[in-house]
């Protein structure tokens, strides 16, 4: 197993998918940044965390989801290469599962970095100058709390984006549903129901009602291992013409 | 009896109502180069698929090495390197790092790439993106990438597809060493015969999902027949006239007839074949007979059947 996902590693290197992973870190830095250079944005250590976090969940999250599984799944339907990759004398769910894993992994890697710029964008604000200080503490248990739950609610997600990826050749497909259903996301994000919507239940972690925050932690998180394991099943399952 | 490496058994396949594969049944015998033959669309890829493991025919069996495609798919696929369609690879990676992708899924020795990448002989050009690639070079990497595990059977899907003559030749003379060199059986499909023809031992001749032969090279040689080529008109006057002459024994192409199988062939039966046309009130352009080649005899079994009547051998 661990020579499959090293060799679907290898499949990533000089792709796109490694200039789609560097995008949101870089775009949540340079917006913070500015931010605070302009000195008309949140001014507090606390506000800051959860605005970059709310940008992520409720947008750039769902996108990345988007790109990366796209892009991922691309690099077979693209040259056609599904026909080599499951026609070599290996577990075919294990081939899926490698997959699944590393896009598991470069979305974490993602979420990671994303972090890292939503506290390095203000440091780097506060040195132009005409800038404000940025009151009170940065709080890493904070942040990280909200990344890794905004992550494993986003699982669902996830799940969805990289099934449709693998499963339809063109990609049209997955970004069309990813589009749509960052979509209503925004049309709806106030709805009561929108816990039970996949696009929306990042967005829910920073809910005051901390009943809705476990929700949809318990909900993406359950609902993504299960989507992922139906479709590795599936995939590994369908003929490949 | 000889040993079958890759073995169809009344293999159907079916895509909704077309029928792509019907009962086919073909064997490849150890050692042989096995020329899969068809034209465009017979369901050459179709049956090749179906020998990966990546389509699951309705009914029938295959077997490589005797375990079951669909029951062992893993330990049967273990003794087999294929191309399919096209080299698909990486076009983002190097030659070798596509080969190393392969090397890492299935844990074979590091070594292995250096001597595959010498059989191609592309080792000088291993370290450059595949997306610079010649077809003719992506055909050779694809070709070591089937070769790394020491195949005992290797398929390759329209090798030389898309390839320029001098392509074409490499590729043909490559193949025709490799099973010294690696002592692989070879199944290799084409929709010309002039591709295998020269380095075939073995032929399968596929339309339609069906089989019209599967044997060695000179047992097909043996079913070359002479061929009597009439082309008069009207149809509705010359087609009862040589139905009386060779029932069930010809097919036609516009005015265009001709005759295989068993007719009478002496010169005196020819003529009066032309005098009872002629009394017919057909005009006749040309009547001639002709000594069908191994190119004849593959166009006229895989040749669309115009008139009904079975052509197959």
């Amino acid at each position: 197993m661990i020579r499959i996902l090293l060799a679907e590693a290898l499949k990533l290197r000089r792709s796109l998918v490694l200039l789609v992973a560097a995008t949101p870190p870089v775009m949540v830095f340079l917006l913070g940044m500015l931010i605070v250079a302009s000195g008309e944005g949140p001014s507090e250590w606390t506000m800051l965390t959860i605005s970059g976090a709310a940008v992520w969940a409720f947008f750039l999250m769902p996108m990345s989801a988007i790109g990366l599984t796209a892009l991922m799944a691309q690099l077979e339907h693209g040259p056609g290469t599904w026909t080599h990759t499951l026609g070599l004398p290996v577990p075919r769910w294990q081939v899926f599962l490698a997959k699944a894993i590393l896009a598991l992994l470069l979305m974490a890697a993602v979420s990671l970095a994303v972090a890292l710029a939503s506290w390095a964008a203000p440091m780097a604000g506060m040195l132009v100058p005409g800038s404000v200080a940025v009151m009170g503490d940065y709080d890493p248990g904070l942040a990280w709390r909200l990344y890794s739950q905004i992550l494993m609610s986003g699982l669902l997600v996830i799940a969805i984006q990289w099934t449709l990826a693998m499963r339809f050749r063109s990609f049209a497909v997955p970004v069309s549903a990813g589009i749509g259903g960052t979509f209503v996301a925004v049309a709806a994000t106030s709805a009561d129901k929108g816990i039970y919507f996949p696009w929306l239940m990042p967005v829910n972690v920073m809910a005051s009602d901390p009943a809705r925050t476990e929700f949809v932690i318990k909900t993406g998180l359950i609902g993504g291992v299960i989507v992922f394991a139906l479709a590795i099943l599936w995939l590994s399952r369908k003929d490949w013409r | 009896m000889t040993q079958s490496v890759l073995q169809f058994d009344n293999v159907t396949l079916r895509y909704g109502r077309l029928t792509a594969l019907d009962s086919v049944s073909l064997s490849v015998p150890k050692g042989a180069i096995y020329g899969f033959l068809g034209p465009n669309g017979a369901g050459k890829t179709s049956a090749i698929r179906c020998a990966m493991g990546l389509i699951r025919p309705r009914s029938g069996r295959i077997s490589i090495g005797g375990s079951d495609v669909v029951r062992q798919r893993r330990r049967a696929l273990a003794s087999v390197g294929a191309i399919i369609e096209n080299p698909a690879l990486f076009p983002n990676l190097t030659g070798r790092e596509n080969l190393e992708v392969t090397r890492q899924m299935l844990n074979t020795a590091k070594a292995r790439l250096d001597e595959v990448l010498e059989i191609v002989d592309m080792t000088a050009q291993a370290h450059r993106r595949v997306g610079q690639y010649s077809l003719g070079m992506r055909q050779r990497i694809g070709l070591a990438r089937a070769l790394l595990t020491r195949p005992e059977l290797l398929i390759l899907d329209e090798p030389t597809n898309g390839l320029d003559p001098a392509g074409i030749r490499d590729m043909r003379e490559l193949i025709r060493d490799l099973p010294e060199r690696t002592g692989a059986t070879i199944f290799m499909s084409s929709h010309l015969l002039s591709e295998v023809e020269h380095i075939a031992t073995h032929v399968g001749l596929l339309q339609n999902g069906h089989v019209l032969f599967d044997g060695s090279l000179k047992a097909l040689a043996e079913e070359q027949q002479a061929r009597l080529i009439i082309e008069a008109g009207p149809a509705e006057q010359a087609a009862p006239v040589i139905e009386a002459f060779a029932p069930g024994q010809w097919v036609c192409d516009g005015e265009r007839y001709t005759l295989t199988g068993q007719f009478p062939r002496a010169p005196q039966a020819i003529a009066a074949l032309n005098t009872a046309l002629v009394e017919a009130g057909c005009a006749v352009s040309a009547l001639h007979l002709e000594e069908a080649d191994l190119e004849s005899t593959f166009l006229t079994l895989t040749r669309p059947d115009s008139s009904g009547k079975a052509v197959a051998a």
